[in-house]
């Protein structure tokens, strides 16, 4: 009696062992995989710089925002030094707007939530109609729709500049068209901008999978420029 | 044992007759209800193309700036004043869910009564809300006496 006892006791005991070998296995199959990925990831290539450059010297010089003033939702001067060490996401839009914008502004929720917890990480959208969204109008766009004016800047100024900035600094469609159902014809890209205020990715700001390789572009800008 | 197996089948019948005679006619039931999915299946189709940008596909709107169509309190109380809106636009404080917004809304003047009829179908009976088909004749005559025409 004690004898079989002891027999299946053994033989559990067996099982046990080898369970706990493929475990280890497992453990260490599981292990290498991640280490395989992790190289893969550190072999990365760095994300691309847009626009035209110059060598002078033994310097390049990059495509940059040019200079900007424009004002926020809180009536708040926004400059190129407001982003000084911040990687920031620039957008175009208006709040009248019922075709592309509100998918953008959908998207662009979907990225200030994501960076939450990310302090260098900002956002600013420029109103191509600045004669209809005034800064008390932008401020309530703005409150609605959950956005807090020291990591989200809705900015208004004047017209020509708006549209040239987008033009020339962003490389993204601005421009009133009476064509248009809505009066203006815009692009519906988001743009990265790194902490020296070049161009690092463009996004279609109304595709989902467009932004979430965005907010993984972010992370990844974050470690490259730490 | 037997007599009680005799009663359970006569009440069985009386009952299965019963509920035969209270379902309303067939044919006109399956007409109604293939209007029904006309209706739907179309209104589906405009809600992408006029409404889903921002009310969002699942009529969950958007933070304070668009109303949600889900379980939407001003809907089920105002079918007259949503189908107005829909064509005319709106502007000033909207109540939903005890939540103030104030965004306006552009109309589309463009749309017919027919495609009003069926967008309004469509909103009222997904996402959990249930209503009847809102028939062409109820929306003409909503939008007749629209205030904003």
């Amino acid at each position: 009696m004690l004898d079989t006892r002891n027999q299946t006791l053994i033989i559990r005991i067996n099982k046990l062992r080898q369970y706990q070998a493929t475990s280890i296995n497992r453990l260490l199959l599981c292990t290498l995989t991640t280490l395989f990925l992790l190289s893969c990831q550190m072999n990365e290539k760095p994300l691309p710089i847009f626009g035209e450059r110059e060598v002078v010297g033994t310097d390049t010089v990059y495509h940059t925002i040019a200079p900007f003033a424009f004002v926020d939702q809180d009536s708040s001067l926004v400059t190129n030094e407001t982003f000084k060490d911040n990687i920031y996401v620039a957008d175009f839009f208006f709040t009248s707007c019922r075709t592309i914008c509100p998918i953008m502004k959908t998207q662009m929720l979907r990225v200030y939530n994501a960076t939450a917890e990310m302090p260098d990480v900002k956002i600013l959208s420029h109103t191509i109609d600045p004669e209809y969204d005034t800064v008390a109008l932008l401020h309530d766009f703005a409150n609605r729709l959950g956005a807090e004016s020291n990591r989200w800047h809705f900015v208004t100024g004047v017209k020509d500049s708006i549209y040239k900035i987008a033009q020339t600094s962003y490389f993204a469609t601005a421009m009133e068209d009476k064509s248009e159902p809505d009066g203006f014809i815009h692009s519906g890209a988001f743009l990265l901008l790194d902490k020296q205020q070049r161009i690092r990715g463009k996004y279609d700001g109304t595709k989902e999978e467009d932004v979430n390789r965005l907010i993984i572009d972010i992370k990844r800008l974050r470690r490259d420029e730490k | 044992m037997k007599s009680s197996r005799m009663l359970i089948f006569i009440l069985t019948s009386i009952l299965v007759w019963i509920v035969a005679a209270c379902v309303p006619d067939n044919q006109n039931k399956s007409e109604d209800s293939v209007k029904f999915q006309q209706y739907y299946v179309e209104g589906e189709r405009l809600y992408k193309v006029y409404c889903s940008n921002c009310h969002q596909s699942d009529g969950s709107g958007l933070g304070r700036l668009y109303p949600p169509l889900v379980r939407s309190d001003f809907m089920q109380k105002n079918l007259a004043e949503v189908i107005c809106l829909i064509k005319y636009g709106r502007k000033g404080e909207l109540w939903v869910n005890g939540v103030m917004y104030n965004q306006p809304m552009k109309g589309n003047p463009g749309l017919t009564e027919l495609e009003v009829a069926e967008i309004a179908t469509y909103i009222y009976n997904s996402w959990g809300n249930v209503h009847d088909r809102v028939e062409v004749a109820e929306a003409s005559s909503i939008l007749a006496a629209c205030p904003d025409r």
